[in-house]
């Protein structure tokens, strides 16, 4: 995988641990988990997100206001976030070196 | 949910007996190799960055010798469910201090509509306040039985 995409992959996970933290903290409180290090999660999370090339970091912010997930997987040649079909040259080994992009969705794809 | 649909996210090859580590960098480290050699899941990095950022979230060690690592990853398609023990005790960071001998290892896709991960948590948590059955899946021989005591068969 590439290097940025993992960094944006990690970076989604921390935005949707950050997001359901916040949103079912007392679900979660009550079934026992706590959550005194959310603090410092965010700034692990700014720290994580200073390593992203600063294109693909706006690139990413634009899609997760948009869409709430900036990264999909791609399943049988599809896009998960519009379904759009992705050539499977995008796979190809001359395009291992960059993130790739839906060209319908402009979200950024990671292959399980 | 019951325990039943839950146990339908675990298999036999996500099941890890003895584990070998006893703090838990080690432990979360062996857990996820056993996710990815017991699955087709791959990129056992994300995982593992995943289930460490919830831990320093605060630790999952919340029962008495138990512990649930859990997360939402892109790394996973579809909710998975590892079960692991540990005779020796992992140092898991547990509320009370003790050591921790049974895992339950949730990793889920970004979308769960049903927020079956966060159901099935609560099923397990709720299954396992008997101290009895607690004392029962440490000595289960092997995943069957682990799963019929879970089952209360």
């Amino acid at each position: 995988m590439h290097p940025q995409l993992q960094l944006l992959v990690a970076l989604q996970d921390m935005d949707q641990m950050i997001r359901e933290t916040e949103e079912s903290r007392e679900q979660l409180e009550d079934l026992g988990f706590k959550h005194e290090g959310l603090a410092n999660l965010k700034t692990a999370r700014e720290d994580l997100a200073g390593k992203i090339d600063p294109s693909l970091a706006s690139w990413y912010k634009r899609l997760t206001a948009r869409f709430g997930h900036a990264v999909v997987p791609v399943v049988n040649n599809l896009c998960m976030g519009c379904f759009a079909n992705i050539p499977s040259s995008f796979v190809s080994k001359t395009n291992v070196d960059k993130v790739q992009k839906c060209e319908s969705c402009g979200r950024l794809l990671y292959w399980p | 949910m019951d325990i039943v649909e839950v146990l339908k996210h675990t298999s036999p090859a996500l099941f890890l007996p003895e584990l070998q580590a006893t703090d838990k960098t080690a432990a979360l480290a062996e857990m996820v190799e056993g996710l990815v050699s017991g699955t087709s899941i791959q990129n056992p990095d994300t995982i593992l960055q995943m289930l460490q950022s919830r831990e320093n979230l605060g630790s999952t060690a919340v029962g008495p010798g138990i512990a649930f690592p859990h997360g939402r990853t892109l790394a996973v398609q579809r909710l998975t469910i590892l079960i692991a023990r540990s005779g020796k005790g992992v140092d898991f960071d547990s509320e009370d201090g003790g050591p921790t001998h049974l895992f339950f290892v949730l990793v889920a896709p970004p979308q769960d509509s049903g927020h079956q991960y966060i159901k099935s948590l609560a099923t397990l948590i709720d299954r396992l306040q008997d101290a009895d059955l607690r004392a029962k899946l440490r000595e289960a021989g092997d995943y069957e039985s682990f799963c019929a005591a879970l089952k209360g068969v």
